[in-house]
């Protein structure tokens, strides 16, 4: 009888290690363990076995009976973990499948991180509409009544109205300036507020100049303000846009609607402020003008000079927007090439 | 503007370790913006004075000559030239190895090395004055005639910039940021303000005395609201001659070519103080006067030129007796020029008002150092300075020359102005205390006259910053922020009052709109321009009436102003489709349409402005890309969180295709429209073996909703059931008629599929939806579910005609 367990055993394990597969382990499970099986006859056997035997062969049995379940789930285990949901192994080298998504204009991504940072600083987001009248555009914003950008060389006047004067000399906007008087009489101040939007002039276009481009004004009129409060304004546009505390410096510069003016020069990014082809050599770049607001802009705004003062800044979207991803012609923004627009996600 | 530093250094020293770089910077921070300086010496290294000991005939070349030279080296060197002026005992320019030179019109420089000519060896090369950058000192008859230098200064050996004092330094100013500063017009204005950056004291000009004893010559000015002030001096005892070395270096190092003494003297007094000054031919100034006025009608002046201009009767002319002799301010005419038998002359130095030169000017397209100057306002002052530089020039190079007449006719006269800012304005403007010692150094170091009193200075602007440029409290304190330069001000916090949060709810919208096409619909956002080819517009059905023109657009067809986006968005499909066959893009943007609005005041009458949004779809199948764009528009509402818009047809847009096309309304008004664009308008715009859905609507129309309106559903108690049912009904029947008939009967239904087809009977379709049906207090039994399946294909029947399909 112990020969016949031992056999038994020997078997059983060899048919276990032999088993290919789970389901194949489902009919070894039931052939070694089941009610027909041999080890199952052997155990229903013992009530007719020699008593002194009896206990013997009962314990072996049982061990037999446990080293089976044993080794039925270590294997079970085993196949479950060779197991894959494939049917055959997949190449892994293989691109993944596309997400189709669009995008938003490279300047309009710019625009909305600029949004975001002024917002962030209580500014509020104004426009002023695509055409305007000479009187916004010029008169109120301190333009020399000859003053060259008045000219139709310069700025785009409407059909009819190229001849006349003031409120009824119609352009498309050469400047996004005139909306800050167009805000301020509205609103009043104290006033907080950025205006982006496309501006228009009349010029030979190439690869760095365009008729149609992008601006992004800011403007804050206070009480009792110093000219050198507007830095802040400055770090906020080109650490949103950069990532990073830029170096700049802030110099003379001139406009008919502020006083005093300045132009806002970056560290060139290129050679880091060493000089070089980008920079024209000399380590700085010009990235926007600004300067405190004129008291004859005030004044048109309904706004009295000895109470209230104020800083604009300036920036040009579209060379910024050319910075941040090296692009190399201002003429791609109005393409409508969806080569270029696809890049931008 | 190119300002050469030896020329400023004659009236101001400046620190001795200051570079040229370092001036750059600060007149860069402070002034003007330097674009780059330039040691125009560098460029004659190795280039020096050679004496032509012997010249020998070449023996393999008639055009060459042997020359021996003597360049200051041990030895007289060998040199092979092709001059055709070369003599024993000539001074000349010789180029040595590693000089580089302008090679026979080469672009680029070329450097010369030690060579055989012809089999006779050549040391290096004797010049012609375009080779070594002399062209302006030596203006070049022909290629083979040399630089002779004739008495000049200069050694044998000696560098030629040292020998004839071309070493300096030229500043280059950007033009474009001194159109304010007319005082910076000369060399003398940028001294000054050097001397005021840096501290040091700047010396004076010559003054200026009229000498009452000389009898007056006869000026009458015609229109002092055109010309402020007229002088004029009538000088004999002169001729045509050579204007001195320095004074032709200092005119060719800031870019001028000499051309006589006489009219070097006005160019020199131009670039020396800002001034402009015309000298006359005496014999031709006929009748003995000078009559400063506008022009008669039909009066016609030969420019210098040869040029005839028409003037007009707002153009101010300087004339004699009997006609006009030149644009007043810009250009001399042809009848007053000097002339090499000019032995005396009418010296002009007048003011003239710079609208009267800049209309002129842009009349007939006239630019000139002169009324560039005249442009900017110059004050009337100066012409004494001119007076006083010019006068002491002419006795200094002509030394017998005498004046003999003078006129200074002066009905106008620049006052300066006078103006009071207190303390206090400019502690809170600068935004730093200054003391009263550096405010008051500041100003008067640039000229201005400064008295404090009581908090307040009373400052009186310099006559020559009087012009326009210095007229508020804001420019004095301008002067001030600026010559301490901006960047000697620490950064200020912004303090500012929060009253309450900023709230757009347009402004989001519109992001939101963008934002839902571009990442959650896959449209890739565009930009055109808001001048359309007409071409487009035309294609658009687009009637043009009503549309706004540019008076000088970018091109013929470029005139009309966009009223609607779809001709752009037409073109930029036709653009894409090359690259292209399946995409998806957008554009919000402004259109105008003839009409009166009133933005911000009653006096200003605007064009209408409206805000549009466009989207298309281009694709092959014109079903399936018309119901993804209708899909994009009815989840619209819900992403963007505003008020939803029905889709239904109303008035069909021009260019839509006949059967596909839907309004978008609003409170019964129709905001927008979407649909596939028509067969015609797709010929015109040479759209082919494609279709494009389209949809634009009005933005503004839009209602936002203050804030998200989503509301919840308590989930189903008990399971609902789900049925997929497909029936086939009548090809007129549509999904409205099908959902209106049995939607209110389930608990959800939704549209699977529709098919036209050979498995349907002639004249139906199959149509297959899905629908969801359960109790409200219990859990459905199949008796339950098979009654109400029954019922709802009953309704179906008696309202739409339909049958259930069988396989």
């Amino acid at each position: 009888m112990k020969e016949k367990l031992n056999e038994i055993r020997e078997k059983g394990l060899a048919r276990i290690a032999g088993t290919q597969s789970i389901e194949e382990l489902i009919d070894v499970r039931r052939e070694l363990t089941g009610q027909k099986s041999e080890l199952n006859e052997v155990l229903r056997s013992l009530g007719r076995i020699d008593p002194e035997q009896r206990k013997e062969i009962g314990i072996l049995s049982t061990q037999v009976k446990d080293l089976f379940a044993e080794k039925l789930n270590e294997k079970e285990e085993e196949l479950i973990a060779a197991k894959s949901v494939l049917d055959e192994p997949i190449d892994l080298t293989l691109p993944g499948t596309a997400v189709e998504g669009g995008s938003l204009h490279p300047i309009t991504q710019m625009c909305y991180d600029l949004n975001d940072a002024f917002l962030s600083l209580g500014f509020e987001v104004y426009s002023e509409d695509d055409i305007s009248s000479e009187k916004y555009a010029f008169d109120n914003l301190n333009f020399a009544p000859d003053h060259p950008a008045r000219q139709s060389m310069d700025t785009f006047w409407l059909d009819g109205t190229e001849e006349l004067r003031g409120s009824d000399r119609l352009c498309l906007r050469p400047h996004l300036t005139g909306g800050s008087v167009r805000y301020l009489l509205k609103h009043g101040a104290p006033a907080r507020f950025v205006y982006p939007g496309r501006v228009y002039r009349n010029e030979t276009t190439d690869a760095r100049h365009e008729r149609a481009f992008f601006q992004y004004e800011a403007l804050i009129v206070d009480k009792d303000i110093s000219f050198s409060s507007g830095k802040v304004m400055i770090q906020t546009i080109l650490e949103k846009v950069f990532g990073r505390k830029i170096n700049v410096r802030m110099r003379e510069g001139f406009f008919p609607f502020t006083e005093p003016g300045y132009e806002i020069d970056m560290e060139c990014l290129v050679c880091g402020g060493k000089g070089c082809r980008v920079c024209n050599h000399n380590g700085w770049i010009e990235v926007m003008p600004g300067g405190v607001i004129h008291p004859n802009v005030l004044r048109a705004a309904n706004l009295d000079p000895e109470e209230w003062t104020g800083f604009y800044i300036n920036i040009g979207l579209d060379r910024l927007v050319m910075m941040r991803y090296g692009v190399d012609d201002v003429r791609l923004f109005h393409s409508a090439d969806l080569r270029f627009l696809k890049q931008f996600r | 503007m190119k300002v050469s530093l030896n020329w400023v250094k004659k009236y101001v020293d400046l620190p001795e370790t200051l570079t040229p770089a370092q001036i750059a910077y600060d007149m860069t921070l402070r002034t003007v913006e330097v674009e780059g300086t330039e040691d125009t010496g560098a460029k004659f290294h190795d280039i020096v004075v050679g004496k032509v000991l012997e010249v020998k005939e070449h023996p393999n070349a008639d055009a060459l000559r042997i020359c021996i030279v003597d360049v200051g080296l041990d030895e007289p060197k060998q040199i092979v030239c092709g001059g055709k002026n070369l003599y024993a005992g000539e001074k000349v320019v010789v180029c040595k190895p590693g000089s580089e030179v302008f090679w026979h019109g080469l672009p680029e420089l070329v450097k010369i090395k030690e060579t055989k000519m012809r089999g006779e060896p050549s040391y290096g090369m004797i010049c012609n004055a375009t080779e070594v950058f002399l062209d302006k000192l030596f203006p070049p008859q022909d290629d083979h005639i040399i630089v002779d230098l004739g008495d000049l200064p200069g050694e044998p050996g000696q560098n030629i910039a040292d020998a004839l004092g071309l070493n300096d330094t030229v500043i280059e100013i950007d033009n474009k940021s001194l159109t304010n500063r007319p005082d910076l017009w000369g060399h003398y204005g940028i001294a000054r303000e050097l001397a005021g950056i840096y501290g040091v004291p700047l010396k004076p000009l010559p003054e200026f005395k009229a000498d009452p004893s000389l009898p007056a010559f006869d000026v009458t000015i015609e229109r002092p609201d055109k010309c402020r002030r007229f002088t004029a001096t009538e000088i004999v005892n002169v001729y045509d001659k050579e204007a001195p070395l320095w004074m032709k270096v200092a005119l060719m190092n800031c870019g001028q070519r000499p051309i006589s003494a006489i009219v070097d003297i006005t160019n020199y007094v131009m670039m020396d103080v800002g001034q402009p000054s015309h000298a006359y031919d005496r014999t031709h100034v006929e009748g003995d006067k000078i009559i400063v006025r506008t022009a008669k009608k039909d009066e016609k002046l030969l420019l210098l030129d040869h040029n005839t201009i028409d003037l007009t009767e707002e153009d101010l002319v300087i004339c004699d007796a009997n006609d006009a002799m030149n644009l007043a301010g810009i250009r001399g005419g042809a009848k007053d020029s000097i002339l090499p038998e000019t032995t005396s002359i009418i010296l002009e130095i007048a003011n003239f008002t710079a609208q009267t030169v800049r209309h002129t000017g842009a009349r007939f397209n006239e630019k000139t150092d002169a009324s560039i100057r005249y442009e900017k306002n110059l004050d009337t002052q100066r012409v004494d300075q001119g007076l006083a530089v010019c006068l002491q020039l002419f006795r200094e190079i002509f030394p017998e020359c005498r004046v003999t007449a003078f006129a200074d006719v002066y009905p106008v006269k620049t006052e300066q102005e006078h103006i009071d800012v207190t303390q206090e304005f400019l502690d809170v403007r600068l935004g730093k205390v200054l003391s009263r010692e550096t405010i008051e150094k500041v100003l008067t170091g640039i000229g201005y006259e400064v008295e404090f009193d009581n908090g307040t200075y009373h400052v009186t602007v310099p006559v020559w910053r009087s012009t326009g440029d210095v007229s508020i409290k804001d420019d004095v304190m301008g002067d001030i922020a600026r010559l301490l330069s901006f960047e000697s001000f620490e950064e200020q916090p912004l303090t500012v009052k929060f009253e309450n949060s900023v709230i757009q709810r347009q402004e989001t919208l519109e992001r939101r709109l963008r934002e839902y096409l571009a990442y959650r619909c896959g449209f890739n956002e565009i930009f055109t321009y808001p001048w359309v080819d007409e071409k487009f517009i035309r294609a658009a059905k687009i009637d043009t009436d009503k549309c706004v023109r540019l008076a000088t657009p970018p091109s013929e067809e470029l005139a009309i102003l966009r009223s609607s986006l779809i001709p752009g968005a037409l073109e930029s499909v036709a653009k894409n489709l090359r690259y292209f066959d399946y995409f998806r893009i957008f554009e919000v943007a402004q259109v105008f349409e003839k009409g009166e609005y009133h933005e911000s005041s009653e006096d200003e009458v605007l064009p209408v402005h409206r805000k549009l949004l466009t989207g298309s779809i281009t694709g092959k199948d014109p079903a399936k890309i018309f119901y993804e764009l209708k899909g994009v528009l009815e989840q619209m509402a819900a992403y963007c969180h505003m008020e939803n818009f029905s889709m239904e047809q109303k008035e069909q847009p021009a260019w839509a295709d006949r059967n596909a096309w839907l309004n978008l309304t609003l409170d019964n008004r129709v905001i927008g429209s979407m649909g596939l664009v028509c067969v015609s308008t797709m010929n015109d715009v040479k759209i082919k073996r494609t279709n494009v859905a389209l949809f634009e609507l009005n933005v503004d129309s839009l209602k936002a909703f203050a804030s998200r309106t989503n509301e919840f559903r308590h989930l189903p108690l008990y399971p609902l059931v789900e049925k997929d049912l497909s029936v086939t009904v009548d090809k007129a029947v549509t999904w409205k008629a099908i959902s209106d008939a049995i939607g209110s009967r389930v608990k959800e239904l939704e549209f699977i599929e529709e098919y036209h087809g050979n498995q349907v009977p002639e004249g139906k379709k199959s149509v297959t939806m899905r629908v969801w049906i359960g109790n409200d207090d219990s859990t459905m039994t199949s008796e339950q579910i098979d009654q109400k399946m029954e019922s709802i294909l009953k309704t179906l029947h008696k309202r739409c005609g339909a049958e259930l399909r069988t396989e």
